[in-house]
């Protein structure tokens, strides 16, 4: 038996949805169970309306909730400029203040009026409707009650201990108030059954990509501000000084890749985190680190784009100026973690991947995964790390672009004698002396794209999901992989044969495991938020997919995916195609 | 191990044009690094582009001739990372003022411990001959037919309103002189800029070199370099040019910021671990 729920709580600054959602997510987390918790904003600087989403399950899932069991709303008037995002459940109960009448188009749903503020009153705990709200949930859900108290008490630590009483005499007024709520929860969604499991940790992706950069040795970062990526740079200010590493908030993003080129060239293992605007503003110094040959990482969540777009929410449209943006022929290197202990893996996979080849690593994240807080294990954070290979003792014959076999050239560093060399962005010979000749542009050209061969074949990386011998084959990347996983999983305890092939690769892709996949289904189903199906087309210009039997669900981002679009997709799919 | 001027020289023949002003600029730095006591395996040269921006090719050091305006960043990245080592950018007024104007003004307000020279031919020469930031108002150039309508930057006095905590001025034309002011730029403990009028004979003209010979004059003696004041006297001159250490003073450099950062983030404590990080997140 599976116990699997998903609430959202809904109200505008200041009520605490936030709050309430992370104080849930992280008691459940601590007694085990599996949470992914989202949050949604308004364009507010402050204030404004706030939503918090948790979804809770006592097995693995792989995507937000999609699907509302429950909704507290503190004033509808919020809940509307949500409302396009959300999906209920048929048996949703939506909890509400009396005096605050629901909108017509949820007469369908059980609508229980609380008089949340009244609450409040009477525990003496004015403001903490979130934590009544809480306890309500608590108590219809059979939450933990003693972890959410723990999570409280952690919570409020630095404040008086009455506040601290406050709230926890707020949460008992909730669960009081919400034991009459409880008719019509179903046992598959009431955990108060379950034992306690070792507690999981609670991250996002930013956070995990984070820790990931310190794990890999970075001991340099520079970044400029940008949503959804801030984190980052928050994250590695505060922790990169308690190792003796380096955080640098710069001017611009030109300045942020540009320190971490010239920290890179002179030793360390050095990053940066930007959003689309920054990434277009990176191009040219990527550039200058594939021809100079400079390990660089750059981690770039999207979000919402051209332009300003939608800074908070996410998208997966800049697929192609990762893996084509910026002018000339430029070998670099783009990955895409698909959850957020993926963010770990593939930030220190793009560290790796930089540092033995010395090319330019572009970790293509996104808003769902950076800012979505997911449990996971600690036992998952380890990840092999690759040490900077540099050449101590360079002889006279020493040539910083010599020739060799996989275009990987021996590197020095500065303070080594005798490894001195003058590098340019101009196209240069072995020596790194610039040359305008076409002999030396084919050869250097050849020499830092075979990097890509080598690459492709070490670093073949892909998760597959479903079924050994597909019907139907699900290919998608990024967020996109958590709907389509529970799509397969679902499709496939319909009786179906289902598979879903995710590239955690991008460039260069893995075109071996990737054809093989292909050729092994009858039909392919292609899952992206891109509206200009930035992935189809990819594909397209380098594997073949079969002409009539392939079928595209694209749409823009701004509203995560659901696994009953991608069901709904794989139905009409069947349809057309039986 | 001390080094000779001929350490320092590589073996590339320089690109730049008979006569132009780069050829003593970098005459100046082989033996400035001489004179600031430099290695050249612990030396690092950042350059942008431009005619100028070649010049890290012609240094026996680490050298990076980058990208266009984005010598400072990659110069302040290199310095953090390995702090032990000298970090020269070098460059022209175009580089360094238009695209990467920027970024000289928070290298100079970061007061980060690295030596700047700019070699400023108030032109555009690798694209031959176009007007930049420091070209006179009124110029005919190959961009301004009818004369350059922009006002030119003082570098100085820019680099002193940004907060450089060293800046002088020297002449091509003064080998010596220029040498000396490299030399107090590389060894003043914080970022130093040097403005180097270095004559471009190609698209200035051959008398720009006589020009700026017959205006310049040395820094009165008496000149009170703490003062911004004072120094600032010294900027947007009309009639004559002056040359020599404008501006000095001291104060933490963006090195000296982040180790306080680091003793405020650690105590006394040994350097976090895993298990620290993973607390934060429930473990």
């Amino acid at each position: 038996m599976s116990e699997d729920v998903t609430f959202s709580i809904v109200g505008s600054g200041g009520d605490g949805a936030v709050v309430a959602g992370d104080l849930a997510a992280m008691a459940c987390a601590a007694v085990g169970l599996h949470v992914i918790k989202t949050e949604a904003y308004g364009p507010q600087i402050r204030g404004g309306e706030s939503s918090s989403t948790v979804r809770i399950s006592s097995t693995p899932i792989a995507a937000q909730g999609e699907a509302i069991d429950a909704l507290v709303v503190f004033r509808f008037g919020d809940f509307a400029r949500f409302r396009s995002e959300m999906t209920l459940s048929d048996r949703c109960i939506v909890l509400h203040e009396p005096d605050d009448a629901p909108p017509p188009e949820l007469a369908a749903f059980r609508c229980v009026p609380v008089p949340f503020a009244q609450l409040t009153k009477d525990a003496g705990a004015p403001g903490a409707k979130n934590i009544v709200g809480l306890g309500l949930l608590a108590a219809m859900f059979g939450l933990p009650l003693d972890s959410i108290r723990t999570a409280v008490r952690k919570r409020f630590r630095k404040r008086d201990a009455a506040i601290i009483d406050a709230n926890l005499r707020a949460l008992d007024t909730g669960v009081q108030a919400g034991l009459a709520c409880s008719g019509g929860v179903s046992s598959s969604q009431r955990f108060d059954a379950l034992t306690p499991a070792a507690p999981r940790l609670l991250m996002s992706g930013n956070e995990a990509t984070a820790f990931a950069a310190l794990h890999a040795g970075c001991s340099f970062f520079a970044g400029y501000p940008i949503t959804p990526s801030t984190e980052i740079l928050q994250l590695l200010a505060e922790w990169l000084p308690k190792i003796g590493g380096t955080c640098l908030q710069t001017e611009d993003e030109l300045a942020a890749i540009g320190a971490v080129v010239g920290a890179s060239f002179a030793g360390s293992k050095a990053m940066t985190a930007t959003s689309g605007p920054g990434l277009s503003l990176m191009s040219e110094m990527l550039g200058l680190a594939s021809i100079a040959e400079i390990p660089s990482v750059v981690v770039n969540v999207q979000r919402g784009g051209p332009s300003t777009g939608i800074p908070t929410k996410s998208e997966q449209s800049d697929l192609f100026h990762a893996v084509h943006g910026g002018h000339g022929d430029m070998p670099r290197v783009v990955l895409a973690p698909c959850d957020v202990e993926d963010a770990f893996h593939t930030t220190a996979d793009a560290f790796n991947i930089a540092e033995e080849f010395q090319v330019p690593v572009i970790v293509l994240s996104d808003q769902l995964i950076a800012q979505r807080r997911e449990t996971i294990d600690a036992a998952s954070l380890i990840h092999p790390v690759v040490p900077r290979r540099v050449v101590l003792d360079p002889d006279d014959s020493y040539r910083r672009y010599a020739m060799t076999d996989d275009g990987v050239s021996p590197m020095t560093a500065p303070g080594i004698a005798g490894g001195m060399y003058q590098t340019n962005g101009l196209e240069h010979d072995e020596e790194g002396r610039p040359s305008s000749m076409f002999v030396t542009h084919e050869r250097m050209n050849a020499k830092r794209h075979r990097k890509l061969a080598a690459i492709a074949e070490k670093y073949p990386l892909f998760r597959r999901y479903g079924v050994a011998d597909p019907e139907l084959g699900i290919l998608c990347w990024g967020s996109s992989a958590g709907p389509v996983i529970e799509a397969v999983e679902q499709l496939n305890a319909r009786e179906a044969r289902v598979a879903a092939f995710v590239p955690r690769i991008l460039a260069p892709l893995p075109i071996d495991a990737l054809e093989k996949f292909i050729f092994s289904c009858n039909r392919i189903l292609i899952v992206e938020l891109s509206f200009e199906e930035q992935f189809h087309r990819y594909l397209r210009s380098l594997v073949d997919l079969p002409p009539l039997m392939t079928r595209v669900l694209a749409r823009s981002g701004g509203k995560p995916l659901s696994a009953a679009e991608v069901i709904a997709a794989a139905a009409i799919l069947e349809e057309v195609t039986a | 191990m001390t080094f000779t001027a001929n350490d320092f020289k590589t073996d590339l023949k320089p690109v730049w044009c008979p006569g132009c002003g780069d050829f003593a600029v970098l005459n100046s730095v082989h033996r400035a690094l001489v004179a600031a006591g430099c290695a050249p395996h612990e030396t690092i040269l950042v350059s942008g582009i431009g005619c100028s921006s070649r010049l890290p090719g012609y240094v026996e050091t680490y050298g990076l001739n980058s990208l266009h305006g984005r010598a400072l960043p990659i110069a302040t990245g290199a310095k953090l990372a390995q702090p032990r080592m000298t970090v020269v950018a070098v460059g022209g007024d175009g580089d360094g003022l238009a695209i990467g104007g920027n970024h000289f003004l928070h290298a100079a307000r970061r007061n980060v411990d690295i030596a700047y020279f700019m070699m400023d031919n108030e032109i555009y020469g690798l694209t031959k001959g176009q007007a930049g930031p420091t070209t006179p108002t009124g110029d005919k150039t190959k961009s301004t037919s009818y004369g350059n309508p922009d006002p030119a930057i003082d570098p100085c006095a820019l680099a002193i309103a940004c907060g450089a905590s060293w800046v002088g001025r020297g002449f091509s034309g003064d080998v010596k002189g220029t040498t000396e002011l490299m030399t107090r730029a590389i060894q003043h403990h914080g970022f130093a800029f040097l403005n180097i009028l270095s004559p471009c004979v190609t698209w200035r003209g051959e008398e720009q070199h006589k020009e700026i010979r017959a205006k310049t004059r040395a820094v009165p003696a008496d000149h009170d370099v703490t003062s911004r004041e004072a120094a600032l006297r010294f900027t947007d001159e009309q009639e004559q040019v002056t040359t020599g250490v404008l501006y000095e003073v001291n104060r933490p450099t963006l090195l000296d910021e982040l180790s306080h950062i680091e003793r405020r983030a650690r105590g006394e404590k040994p350097a976090a671990t895993r298990s620290d990080f993973l607390a934060a997140f429930g473990a």
